[in-house]
């Protein structure tokens, strides 16, 4: 089969999923639903005369808070390319697993990672593209002149460009972590909750600095953008530490789907 | 005995079971003849209480499948390979299923002992081939010493040993005044075991009888087979 | 009869894998956290008490306990042996009492457990390191938090009984308690009728309008919605 025909298999096979578009779902309705009900709160709070009781007036940071349900999205799409190969299907006994037939079809197991790489990156950052816009489109039309913006374009697009880098690169590493336990459940409980306020790396940067390197905090300034954790890597070298991480897993993921039997 | 009454399901505004009806005696073997799709499986599931029919009655000696006390002790049955999670070994999917419906647990023991099973007890259902999971599954049916057993594609993924061993079993059942109904799309298998034969195609009951009678005029049940749905199926086309 | 069908349920818990690695995984979190929280306390110089400690654990511990909430229903559908459980047990009411009788079993365990371990390491922990100790308030609390915990467990069995679905009732439940919910209570006061955000006044009396008596029955008032969709699901559709 060709690149092209690999890529096309793959992609077909991930949209048709019902799962996949509850990811995508997640990520591009969530995301707006949690932009309404902010910039809502943050235009009542302007027109009542106390803007003080919002973190933040500036359109696009009201957007931008919901940046954490994009990072579900990705997960559930990362987990859901994998494990849609894994899941038992007519039989529960063997045989009945979609990974028999694709194996059968694409037997060059590193292509076919490759290529379920690609279609995933390529399905976070179209739903980036959908997003972003849309909720800082939202923001600004419910707040609009109310308040000053304090982010300039130029910084909007470099970190709009930043949480997309981040959701990807978290996509990949759940497809990953999915692929190296053939389970979909550890990849959503430590990459979601790691990504929200409960999150076990944060708490360890409190014992060692060394925390900061772990692959969800090394990426955290690639969005978050006001400090809001002391210390830690900067955004560019961040981005290259969750880069690293990111080619780390999968390479492994790829080793090990390469040795061991479907 | 069982009694299926004027079965109709409809999926949207596709009607996949059109008022089936037939019943299966004691002491016979009934098989339920229907290409893929056929309704086969759709009829079996609400017999077995999973599925509720849109009109029409499944009935087990007079009582619809859910209102059975300790059902597995009354029919066992077996849809679509094993039913056991992937996780689970087949000594303990057998044992919560026991314990379900208050069947002695030495019943595990015995009935893995019968489909061939006592060696793998121990191994997890994901490691299964598609034979021993079909073999699990009629286990399962087994457990509880049911008078009635209702199997659906019994004999797929089952190696030429093990359908012989199938064939004895369903016969010895019918032998000892037990009912039982069987879906199977496979002819030669059917023609070797079966008394009565039920026909579906596209959704409706096209022939109901005795082999004999339904072969009457042909050489092979297949002919038979086909020369009974194939008017049906191009109708519908 | 009914007592089948809970003995079989905790059967099929205590025969599947997960279920003990999540407990196991469960505890272990309890005791890593409450670990680190003495150790980053008593490094940063923060007086803090036992008590406190235990509590500042309980969100990383509930994550453990939502999978174990989901997990009894959940693993039904992770395959085909739902029909097998509802062909062995016809009767849905009967099925699904049976079912949750045993998941609030196990999230009762695994609750009172992390709990444990989460006091046992702390009291351990401020002995050890040079953590300034404040006078325990209130040790109700940490019944308070184990209730809590089953609260949320018993939540996401209900969510995954009406998902129907093991890892879209997870990702459900996981984005819903820890990052639907503290965002919104970064946006709005309305954000307390979550159910996390009432349930967690059994064991912090943060809230100005509900209290510990109060904000447990806005979540069991969440339980019942939830578990009343997941019932009729459950008696009504087809499997």
């Amino acid at each position: 089969m060709s690149t092209g025909g690999l890529l096309a298999a793959e992609l077909r096979k991930t949209v048709t999923l019902p799962a996949a578009w509850a990811g995508i779902a997640v990520a591009v309705l969530g995301s707006i639903a949690i932009t309404v009900l902010n910039a809502l709160t943050t235009r009542s709070a302007i027109d009542a005369g106390t803007p003080e009781r919002v973190a933040n007036t500036s359109a696009f940071e009201t957007a931008f808070a919901a940046m954490p349900l994009g990072t579900v999205g990705a997960v559930v799409l990362g987990v859901v390319v994998i494990s849609s190969e894994y899941a038992a299907n007519s039989t529960d006994a063997g045989g009945g697993r979609q990974i028999t037939a694709t194996l059968a079809a694409i037997p060059r197991r590193v292509s076919l990672l490759a290529a379920k790489a690609t279609v995933l990156v390529l399905l976070v950052t179209a739903v980036a593209a959908l997003t972003l816009p849309a909720t800082a489109g939202i923001a600004n039309a419910v707040i609009g002149g109310a308040a000053t913006e304090t982010v300039t374009p130029a910084q909007a697009l470099v970190r709009g460009l930043g949480g997309t880098l981040y959701w990807t690169l978290t996509g990949l590493i759940a497809a990953a972590v999915t692929l190296l336990t053939r389970s979909g459940l550890i990849a959503p409980i430590v990459l979601i909750a790691n990504s929200s306020v409960v999150s076990v790396s944060l708490l360890l940067t409190n014992l060692t600095p060394l925390a900061h390197w772990l692959p969800d905090l090394a990426g955290r300034r690639l969005f978050t953008g006001v400090d809001t954790v002391e210390g830690g890597l900067a955004a560019g070298p961040g981005a290259l530490v969750m880069t690293a991480w990111t080619v780390l897993l999968l390479t492994v993921a790829a080793v090990v789907f390469r040795r061991r039997d479907a | 005995m069982l009694l299926i009454d004027q079965l109709v399901k409809r999926h949207g505004t596709r009607t996949v079971l059109d008022h089936v009806g037939f019943e299966a005696r004691p002491g016979r073997v009934t098989a339920f003849l229907g290409a893929n799709g056929a309704g086969k499986s759709s009829t079996l599931r609400i017999l077995l209480g999973l599925d509720r029919p849109d009109g029409g009655t499944a009935l087990v000696d007079g009582r619809p499948y859910r209102s059975l006390r300790d059902p597995l002790r009354t029919v066992g049955s077996m849809l679509d390979g094993s039913g056991a999670h992937r996780a689970r070994t087949a000594r303990d999917h057998l044992a919560w299923l026991a314990r379900s419906n208050g069947i002695a647990r030495r019943r595990v023991g015995e009935v893995l002992d019968q489909v061939g099973l006592a060696s793998s007890a121990g191994v997890r259902v994901g490691r299964f081939s598609l034979g021993m999971g079909q073999r699990l599954g009629l286990a399962a049916a087994l457990l509880g010493e049911p008078r009635a057993l209702v199997l659906d594609e019994p004999v797929n993924g089952l190696d030429p040993e093990g359908i012989r061993w199938m064939r004895g079993l369903l016969r010895d059942q019918a032998a000892a005044g037990g009912t039982v109904l069987l879906s199977s799309h496979l002819m030669a298998e059917v023609a070797d075991v079966a008394d009565d034969l039920v026909v579906i195609a596209g959704g409706r009951i096209v022939r109901t009888g005795t082999l004999a009678e339904l072969t009457a005029g042909y050489d092979r049940l297949e002919d038979a087979f086909f020369a009974l749905t194939g008017g049906d199926e191009g109708a519908h086309r | 009869m009914a007592a089948r069908a809970v003995a079989a349920e905790l059967d099929k818990l205590r025969t599947l894998p997960v279920v003990a690695f999540t407990l196991i995984g469960t505890v272990v979190t309890a005791v890593v956290i409450a670990a680190a929280l003495a150790a980053s306390g008593a490094a940063a110089g923060a007086p803090s008490s036992v008590v406190e400690l235990v509590l500042a654990a309980v969100p990383f511990v509930q994550v453990g306990i939502i999978l174990l909430g989901v997990l009894p229903a959940g693993h039904e559908y992770d395959g085909r042996q739902i029909a097998t459980t509802l062909v062995a047990l016809p009767d849905r009411a009967r099925s699904l009492a049976g079912k949750t009788t045993a998941a609030a079993a196990v999230v009762g365990v695994g609750a009172a457990l992390s709990i444990g371990a989460a006091f046992a390491t702390a009291a351990i922990a401020t002995h050890v390191t040079d953590l300034t100790l404040t006078a325990d308030r209130a040790p109700w609390r940490l019944t308070g938090a184990i209730a809590y915990l089953a609260v949320i467990g018993l939540l996401a069995h209900a969510v995954a009984v009406a998902v129907r679905h093991l890892v879209p009732a997870l990702v459900a439940m996981l984005s819903l308690m820890v990052i639907i919910s503290p965002v919104a209570a970064g946006l709005t006061e309305h954000a307390r009728w979550l159910p996390d955000r009432a349930a967690s006044q059994l064991y912090a009396d943060t809230d100005a309008v509900l209290t510990a008596a109060t904000g447990p029955l806005v979540a069991l008032a969440w339980l019942a919605a939830i578990g009343t969709v997941g019932a009729l699901r459950f008696i009504r559709l087809d499997p």
